[in-house]
């Protein structure tokens, strides 16, 4: 690997966790920068300028959700969620904030360069100025232009909201979005309660866009949290 | 607590209407036979009737019984007549003897009551330590092996020098795996602490039955493969109003439980049906079946079928149970017809429960 591989801030306050990520990543050519702490953590982040936070939720002098929305005050940089807590109010709580991802420890190294390879690659295409007007996952095709969407070459036909729906999943392929984050880029900022609105229509899509609707491998259900269209990469 | 109270004053007051009752009819009783016993008799009947009020109602109805009671004799049995005047002193001692019975009959009573209380609650307490002691083993005995073959093999690693590459990889799978196995111990564990705790509080939705199950089918298909498992859910079924991920978490553990007691590439059937108010989910099996007489037994805790060698702690079934209940629903099992178990999860609809509206389109 080069020598400058993407810096990676994390944030996290046990030393077992820390040696295994430090033998991890620093294996696959990350630079690691280590925090123990929130207050170490702002520091850090404002000093190194990282392209990637992997953040533990409970630190010793306050919490990773805080920690997130500061962050979010000044910088876009994808921030992975790693915590005990596995609860899916936890979850949205973390991704309402800002957080980008969320990963449940216990968790397999596989899994963690799987989530960290999507969030790099989610931050280079926003950060690169989205211009591209075809969106590609699978076989699924989305032309932003002609507003058309093709499954193995096949045209489909979906209704706004679907379509909607289907292209704000398919910009942040691989990440999980809250159905409160759907509800507000699609119906918009006063109907974010009606999660149910989400799943009516969601049933719909896949529909139309999966081979078997009861068992998606496309667009897959995060359950109490919300929807993730599958990276092609992963 | 005010419910307590208000049922205890309630149920003290009907003891003193009942003790106005049983001595008004001792009264009629006593002056019809009046003619036939002597006096003493008359007494014997106002003193049973004290007792029984003290048996019964406690002390408080039981002296007004008694105070009641002497009252009567005086009034009608005792000369000069109808007058409460009384003559002889020999009277006084029957008033006192009344009385003390009355006293003395519902302390014990009363006593005896706490003392059987305590001894109940003695025994209950008792049961829920043998649970608890029960529970603690075979948790134990659950996080040991894994935790020991996880030991066991990372020490090897450690410390043998002259392994071979592929018994290396045989080792570390073996801690991976030992490692995803403690984890679902610990979340089933977790799981039926907070269910039995009734300390979850479902947090209800409109859902579509298939995304539930689909996930579930999803989160399984390691164990399950993908292609033994047959879905016929209509598509016109309603939403129901679940919790997602405990629903989901109970299909998983019905699909998990079929993962492991049956033969490798059986057929597994899940099917939806809908009657007035409710949805009935089967989840059918080609496995061994639930032996006849045993279709409760599965759903108590650190139950096992009988299959050696299968991981588990029998936790599945009861924490699926559990969901399907704290959903006002029910899971039961039943044998299916031409071998295997048939899985059968009900779940109410609510009585105003509307297809969920679409949403409006967005301009």
């Amino acid at each position: 690997m080069t020598e400058l591989g993407p810096v990676v801030l994390v944030v996290e306050d046990e030393p077992q966790m820390r040696k295994f990520l430090r033998a991890s990543l620093g294996s696959h050519g990350f630079r690691l920068v280590e925090a123990g702490s929130v207050h170490e953590a702002i520091q850090l982040a404002t000093s190194h300028n990282p392209e990637l936070v992997l953040l533990d939720l409970t630190l010793p002098d306050g919490d990773g959700i805080g920690l997130t929305r500061t962050l979010r005050e000044w910088t876009a940089v994808p921030i992975i969620v790693i915590s005990a807590r596995g609860r899916e109010e936890d979850k949205v709580e973390a991704l309402d904030a800002g957080a980008d991802d969320y990963l449940t420890k216990p968790f397999g190294v596989r899994e963690l360069h799987a989530r960290i390879r999507v969030a790099l690659r989610h931050a280079a295409r926003t950060g690169g100025g989205t211009n591209e007007s075809l969106l590609e996952i699978d076989d699924l095709a989305i032309d932003l232009a002609r507003r058309e969407v093709r499954v193995a070459g096949k045209e489909v036909h979906l209704t706004p909201i679907e379509y909607k729906i289907l292209v704000l999943l398919a910009r942040h392929a691989g990440k999980v979005l809250t159905h409160r984050a759907i509800l507000k880029e699609v119906w918009g900022a006063q109907q974010t309660h009606q999660a149910h609105h989400v799943r009516v229509h969601v049933a719909e899509l896949r529909k139309k866009i999966e081979a078997d609707p009861a068992r998606p491998r496309l667009l897959v259900t995060e359950p109490g949290v919300g929807y993730r269209l599958r990276d092609r990469q992963e | 607590m005010t419910a307590r109270i208000d049922r205890h004053a309630e149920s003290s007051a009907r003891g003193y209407v009942w003790s106005v009752a049983m001595v008004a009819a001792t009264t009629v009783v006593a002056l019809g036979v009046r003619a036939y016993f002597g006096l003493p008799d008359v007494e014997m009947l106002f003193l049973f009737t004290v007792m029984v009020a003290a048996t019964r109602y406690g002390r408080g109805p039981s002296l007004m019984t008694a105070a009641l009671s002497v009252a009567s004799y005086d009034f009608f049995f005792v000369r000069p007549f109808l007058t409460f005047v009384v003559e002889d002193v020999r009277y006084t001692l029957t008033f006192a003897m009344m009385f003390g019975i009355g006293w003395v009959t519902s302390t014990l009573t009363t006593r005896l009551r706490r003392e059987q209380a305590e001894a109940d609650e003695a025994v209950l307490r008792a049961k829920t330590e043998e649970l608890r002691s029960s529970l603690l083993s075979a948790v134990s005995h659950d996080l040991r092996t894994p935790l020991a073959a996880i030991t066991g093999a990372a020490t090897t690693l450690r410390d043998d020098e002259g392994l071979s590459p592929a018994t290396r990889l045989e080792l570390l799978e073996t801690v991976c795996d030992e490692a995803e196995r403690l984890e679902r111990l610990l979340a089933n564990l977790l799981d039926m602490t907070r269910l039995q705790a009734g300390r979850v509080t479902l947090k209800r939705d409109w859902i579509p039955l298939v995304e539930v199950v689909g996930g579930a089918l999803g989160r399984v298909e390691q164990r399950l493969a993908p292609e033994r498992v047959t879905m016929s859910i209509p598509d016109d079924l309603p939403f129901v109003p679940i919790d997602p991920v405990l629903m989901e978490q109970l299909f998983v553990n019905l699909f998990e439980n079929a993962a492991k007691y049956t033969p490798p590439g059986s057929n597994v059937e899940v099917r939806a049906t809908r009657t007035d108010d409710r949805v009935v989910v089967e989840v059918a099996d080609r496995g061994t079946g639930i032996p006849a007489g045993d279709e409760e037994r599965v759903f108590e805790r650190f139950t096992r079928g009988s299959h050696v060698g299968v991981p588990g702690v029998g936790l599945g079934l009861p924490i699926a149970r559990a969901i399907a209940r704290a959903h006002d629903g029910d899971l039961t099992v039943a044998p299916r017809p031409g071998g295997g178990a048939c899985f059968r999860l009900v779940i109410p609809l609510a009585a105003d429960g509307p297809a969920p509206d679409r949403g409006a389109e967005p301009s």
